[in-house]
């Protein structure tokens, strides 16, 4: 069975390539002298192995197929490729997972021995750092290289308050961008991650190419190892697709908790992944910030949301959000203890589909634009040594509670305090 | 004079008493078959409410993305709806079981209509629970996204999209059931015409001062938003 029916045009390109030793997506937006960058850092790559570039033939200026070939073998071939659907737009997380699955399925064609995806564009201006993705994957038989980019206070801010540190506290790796998006795969991986995508598909449990991936090589005890990296240029926010973001992005994740769970609750404490490189640190900007936007939305939501909240909630929850949503804007302040049991009893809500899981993942926007505000508040005049120890106060809080987790995952009827 | 009053009073007590006790027979079948029809439903509501608990009726309807009964009382779970449909329908049978026993034409031809008619109640019946579903579901909708996109008439909008989609249900369930269909129809015009009325009233004049504020709210947002602001999310 196929995982990604391959196009017939697509069909010839590998084809015309035959094998390789590994496949890089490219899903950034790179112009004829980026994507000439990336193909001058993997030939840099130890023993000159044989690679494919797939670029994303919705790209600005699609390179023709095999153009930067210069016909020695060595060269990568550069092969345009549909990875990014652009018809589905405000969805970037499903497009960003099909395109991993796309390039799952042309690295096994091509039966090569890692794969890459770049699909972000660093500040810092290294293209080495393409090569340094790949080059654990076929020197040193990892099997996940995971990203971590100097991260400044109000980025990746999903990623910070629910991802890094429910998947380090559920698998016991500390990962800190487990989503990248920017990762190296090992064949290993990437087969086992075709292979859940070919079972799930007989089954409603659909593994995410993009969010199961950490979680797979964690509970499988694969060879994870982080990259230090350069900040990240994120996309703009888009305020009226937050909900729409939180929910392509908390479901995959939740579905995974339930998938795993067998693995996670065997897992007590965490601990360090090798890395690679040295930590990079970026400016902050230490002026105020504006939260009344965010803190009105909560308001907005125990005005509005009680009666959807008690369902997922327990009272003791709902009575100090009532007490938050009463603080000025001043004083406004969520408790990290508190976040977390948020993100519990809504990742069991999931799993007992409570309400329509749609809707719980949505109705969770305005508890999560409060714990954004509350965490602007604490380090909007932090600097990096101060953001890192909040977000590490914020990390030990779930490793804290797991077994609040643990218990209403196993008896969620008995145990409900 | 009074042999003939005597004999009449004989007469029309004999007469009373044959009639009811030709009635008796009717009566006694009557209950027997309503006893029976409520054991029997009972019995048949409990195995198929089992049966259904079994095979996760609730939850499988949540995952085809009908509302969830999860979040609702047990009274109001699918599972226990159905099965007492289920008995509701037998206890009918044989409530017009037992009046056919009775053999008046009368009772005949009730139980007939009855008959006829129940297919009409059955269709109404589906398309008020539907109905009542789909009107939920989209209350739901529209409450959590009004909610995200920072709207103070979020409730308002749920309330009025949810009372909308529940009247439509309702004329229609009153169409299949034939009860005065021009009527209905001129009711549920005015009805839906006067929900979209109040809704634009309430918007317009009704929350005047509120959907004022929202919107010089959502201009200053607009303009905050055209200063680059740190926050990124994914």
């Amino acid at each position: 069975m196929e995982v990604e029916p391959i196009s017939q045009p697509a069909q010839e390109k590998i084809e015309q390539v035959e094998n390789a030793d590994l496949v890089v997506g490219v899903l950034a937006q790179l112009d004829q002298a980026g994507l000439a960058s990336v193909c001058d850092s993997l030939r840099e790559l130890p023993g000159s192995p044989r690679v494919a570039i797939l670029r994303d033939d919705h790209a600005a200026n699609p390179a023709p197929a095999t153009s930067a070939s210069d016909g020695n073998g060595s060269s990568p071939f550069v092969l345009p490729w549909p990875l990014l659907h652009s018809e589905t737009p405000g969805t970037p997380v499903v497009n960003m997972s099909n395109a991993f699955r796309s390039v799952f399925s042309a690295s096994e064609k091509l039966g090569a021995r890692a794969c890459c995806v770049i699909a972000s564009q660093l500040e810092t201006k290294t293209p080495q750092w393409y090569s340094r993705l790949a080059a654990p994957l076929l020197e040193e038989n990892l099997d996940l290289v995971a990203p971590h980019y100097a991260r400044r206070k109000f980025e990746g801010l999903l990623n910070s308050s629910i991802i890094s540190p429910l998947l380090r506290c559920l698998y016991g790796k500390r990962i800190y961008n487990p989503m990248g998006p920017d990762l190296g795969i090992s064949r290993r991986l990437f087969q086992k991650m075709l292979g859940m995508i070919r079972i799930a598909r007989a089954g409603e449990n659909r593994a995410h190419p993009l969010a199961s991936l950490a979680p797979a090589a964690l509970c499988d005890n694969l060879q994870v190892c982080e990259l230090h990296l350069g900040a990240r240029v994120y996309p703009p926010t888009d305020w009226t697709n937050i909900s729409s973001l939180v929910a392509q992005v908390l479901g995959p994740i939740f579905l995974d908790m339930e998938r795993n769970a067998p693995c996670w609750q065997r897992t007590r404490a965490s601990v360090p992944v090798p890395t690679i490189g040295e930590p990079l640190f970026v400016s902050q900007d230490t002026g105020t910030v504006d939260i009344t936007r965010m803190v009105e939305s909560f308001q907005l939501g125990i005005r509005d949301l009680p009666e959807i909240w008690g369902l997922v909630l327990p009272p003791s929850t709902l009575f100090e959000l009532r007490k938050l949503s009463r603080l000025s804007l001043d004083q406004f302040r969520m408790p990290d203890e508190l976040w977390v049991r948020i993100v519990y009893d809504f990742a069991l809500a999931h799993r007992l589909r409570t309400i329509n899981r749609d809707h719980l993942l949505r109705a969770m926007t305005p508890l999560y634009l409060a714990w954004v505000a509350s965490y602007a508040h604490d380090v909007e005049s932090a600097g990096p040594a101060a953001m890192e120890q909040r977000l590490e106060r914020l990390s030990v809080a779930y490793e804290t509670d797991k077994s609040y987790l643990v218990s209403r995952w196993r008896w969620p009827d008995r145990f409900n305090p | 004079m009074w042999e003939q009053v005597k004999q009449a009073l004989a007469q029309s007590t004999a007469r009373f008493l044959t009639g009811f006790a030709n009635f008796l027979p009717g009566l006694a079948a009557f209950i027997v078959a309503l006893l029976i029809s409520i054991v029997l439903g009972c019995i048949v509501a409990w195995v198929v409410r089992r049966l259904l608990v079994g095979m996760e009726f609730d939850q499988r309807l949540t995952r085809l993305g009908i509302p969830a009964s999860a979040e609702s009382s047990s009274m109001k779970s699918p599972a226990l709806v159905v099965s007492r449909t289920i008995a509701a329908l037998i206890i009918m049978v044989g409530f017009l079981i037992g009046l056919e026993a009775f053999g008046a034409e009368w009772t005949s031809l009730l139980a007939q209509t009855i008959f006829d008619y129940i297919p009409h109640v059955l269709g109404a019946a589906l398309v008020l629970l539907v109905g009542g579903m789909v009107a939920r579901f989209l209350a739901r909708s529209v409450l959590i996204g009004a909610v995200n996109l920072n709207l103070h008439y979020a409730r308002l909008l749920s309330v009025g999209v949810k009372w909308l989609v529940f009247v439509m249900a309702v004329a229609m369930a009153l169409e299949h059931l034939k009860i005065a269909p021009g009527i209905v129809k001129l009711a549920f015009g005015i009805l839906f015409g006067g929900i979209v009325f109040s809704l634009s009233l309430a918007v317009g004049l009704g929350s005047k001062d509120l959907i004022t504020k929202s919107l010089e709210r959502d201009t200053q947002k607009a303009s905050a938003e055209n200063v680059e602001e740190p926050f990124r999310h994914v």
